[in-house]
């Protein structure tokens, strides 16, 4: 069921938040926790279905609300988790809670998101810097539960340094599977490190998917992606198979606040990923 | 779209019947320059003969500065609801360009998702428009705003011993029906109100060159130079978006009582001018400079909407033109775009 069904259905406005509760609070880095989140009400936790690339809004009672992208796998039904990186008003609010604490949600969110759909029968390749590996967890993990519908996956990470790196646990997994390849970087190495130094692009040129069989999406802070794009663009990856997650100010999530706004577009309600193709018609996007 | 004629002498009788059965809301004179529109509760109050308004009259009422959207309760469960205000009221007075202004916020909170506080509010306000005196800022025409095609349920004209009635919808009828007296316009009556319209038209004096603004725009875009020269002189205060008819950026906040038991969500105009509008948790702003801000605020006036409705999300009015301390003039902007573009 959307988000727009169920407004409907309940009689509520857009902005209205159901409820739920924090269940389960994981600790990533210093700065970033991962909060499970199940709702109160048995029907809406049933019938909320969201896409990889998708996000939230989330209100902190008394305080205020924000979007977080989801980093769980869609086919889990009974709960959907948020990767938060401490670093605003609601944020920090979040870190000082405690599991079982009720927050309210709305959503999920968003006409784009990664197509997982069409990628079945491809090459996809990953490419994610520092918190942008969040909204792409959700993908990897749907991509892995249904792993034998895709062809070569790659994941291409870079962080800043080793304690940076997120979700350690399942990404020593990954390498344990071997069935999807890993290149990880850090611009500021440990004595201790033995991957990739310097930014993730660097990686890009050694990939070796066909270009006409490949999906590409790309999640990382505003300033890694022209790089990105300019190393996909030498490897003549089509622009509309190069997936982006864009982030902009976000007050309302529902195409009515305008502060989303890049273009012509809104990134709530048309994005937040968009192809590479809907960004070159974009000013201002990159 | 029914054309009739009220006499002048029943005018009114009419607008009083109108005041004592309904929440009337109507222009009055606030100082020597300003009208306010209000609740009118006699009709020596009304003023409809005004130029400038503090707040556009049908966004002072649909979209108000704050307005409250969720109350809940916090406690061993969360109670939450929505809160939707509407009543059923009369605006008596707005003109034509405002009318437009109105039509693109109903386009617009209806569009991909309903917002439910603006419509329930749209859906029970009764609207007679009448034309105002346009102020010199004010290009309406060039938009085609000066002319409202629907939005009311009656509109005014006023000719000389009498109203050209144009009538929209049922419940306008209805209305007039009920009370007042009103007969069938005849030839006479078109004629008279076609030479009126063109003497209304004469009376604004400023006029743009938009035909060509949809591609000229993209073309100068990225002419850094030519846009920090427009930007030059603002502040960034954001009074253009306050004045305007058509602007509909908010924030949305929490708000919770001290007993820290009752709490709320409400919205509040927000302005794509100020610094902060970019501005997301972390620090980064994705729109630093004023001059972005600036053409950004003109991409939305007058092109994402061609795009999105077929029209312009500015319709002209001037508002913003009188507002700008900086003289920053959205006119002689789309002119100076054209300009700059042919040469
Ligand atoms: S254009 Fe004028 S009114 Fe608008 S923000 Fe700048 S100075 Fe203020
Ligand atoms: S942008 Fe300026 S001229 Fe256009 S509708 Fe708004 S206030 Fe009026
Ligand atoms: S977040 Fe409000 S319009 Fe996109």
């Amino acid at each position: 069921m959307g988000f727009e069904e169920k407004v409907k259905k309940n009689k509520n406005t857009i902005y209205v938040p159901d409820i739920a509760r924090i269940t389960r609070i994981e600790y990533l880095s210093p700065t970033e926790k991962v909060f499970k989140i199940v709702f109160d009400d048995e029907e809406i936790k049933n019938k909320f279905e969201f896409k990889p690339g998708q996000f939230v809004e989330l209100t902190v009672f008394g305080l205020g609300e924000a979007p977080f992208s989801i980093v769980s796998n869609p086919t889990n039904k009974d709960f959907f988790k948020l990767c938060i990186r401490n670093v605003g008003n609601i944020s920090s609010a979040l870190h000082r809670m405690v599991e079982g604490t009720k927050i309210g949600i709305r959503g999920p969110f968003g006409n784009g998101y990664f197509p997982c759909q069409k990628m079945k029968n491809h090459n996809v390749l990953l490419i994610a810097g520092g918190l942008g590996i969040a909204p792409l967890m959700s993908l990897i993990r749907y991509i892995l539960h249904y792993r034998e519908d895709y062809k070569e996956i790659m994941v291409v990470y870079g962080a800043v340094n080793p304690g940076s790196i997120l979700f350690k646990n399942e990404i020593q997994y990954w390498s344990n599977r071997g069935d999807i390849s890993l290149c990880l970087s850090v611009d500021n190495p440990d004595n201790k490190w033995t991957g990739e130094i310097g930014v993730c692009t660097k990686l890009i040129p050694r990939v070796d998917f066909p270009s006409n069989d490949t999906y590409i999406t790309v999640c990382g802070p505003p300033i890694m992606y022209r790089y990105v794009i300019d190393e996909l663009e030498k490897k003549k990856f089509k622009p509309e198979n190069i997936y982006l997650s864009l982030e902009r100010r976000m007050e309302c999530g529902v195409g009515k606040c305008n502060h989303c706004h890049i273009g012509d577009k809104l990134v709530c309600v048309d994005g937040p990923v968009f192809n590479l193709w809907e960004i070159r018609n974009l000013k201002e996007a990159l | 779209m029914l054309y009739k004629v009220l006499d002048k002498g029943v005018y009114r009788d009419f607008v009083k019947a109108l005041i004592s059965e309904y929440e009337f809301i109507g222009p009055k004179k606030k100082d020597k320059s300003e009208h306010d529109f209000v609740l009118i509760k006699d009709i020596s109050e009304l003023d409809t003969n005004y130029m400038r308004t503090t707040i556009p009259p049908a966004k002072k009422i649909l979209f108000p500065p704050n307005e409250q959207l969720v109350a809940y309760e916090l406690g061993e469960n969360i109670n939450v609801r929505s809160v939707v205000e509407s009543s059923k009221k009369i605006l008596f007075g707005i003109n034509a360009w405002d009318i437009n202004g109105m039509n693109f916020l109903d386009e617009f909170f209806t569009t991909d998702f309903i917002d439910e506080n603006y419509i329930s509010k749209r859906k029970k306000l009764i609207v007679i428009g009448m034309d105002s005196e346009p102020t010199e800022t004010n290009f309406s025409p060039s938009i085609g705003a000066e002319y409202a095609k629907d939005g009311f349920d009656i509109y005014l004209t006023e000719l000389k011993n009498r109203y050209f009635v144009r009538i929209a919808t049922p419940k306008g009828n209805e209305i007039l029906e009920k009370y007042t007296k009103v007969n069938d316009a005849i030839a006479e009556d078109f004629k008279e109100y076609n030479k009126y319209m063109d003497n209304y038209r004469m009376k604004f004096k400023m006029s743009v060159d938009i035909k060509s603004f949809y591609d000229d725009f993209e073309s100068i875009y990225d002419n850094g130079d030519f846009w920090k020269k427009i930007a030059k002189d603002c502040y960034s205060c954001g009074s253009c978006n306050l004045v305007c008819p058509t602007c509909f950026c908010f924030n949305v906040k929490d708000d919770i009582e001290l007993n820290l038991k009752n709490g709320k969500k409400i919205r509040e105009w927000d302005s794509c001018m100020i610094p902060e509008y970019g501005l997301v948790a972390g620090g980064h702003n994705f729109r630093p400079d004023k001059e972005n801000r600036l053409k950004k605020r003109y991409r939305c006036k007058l092109k994402t909407f061609i795009d999105k409705f077929g029209k312009y999300a500015c319709v002209g009015c001037g508002r913003c033109i009188e507002a700008c301390l900086a003289k920053i003039n959205i006119a002689e902007d789309i002119n100076l775009v054209k300009k700059e573009v042919s040469i």
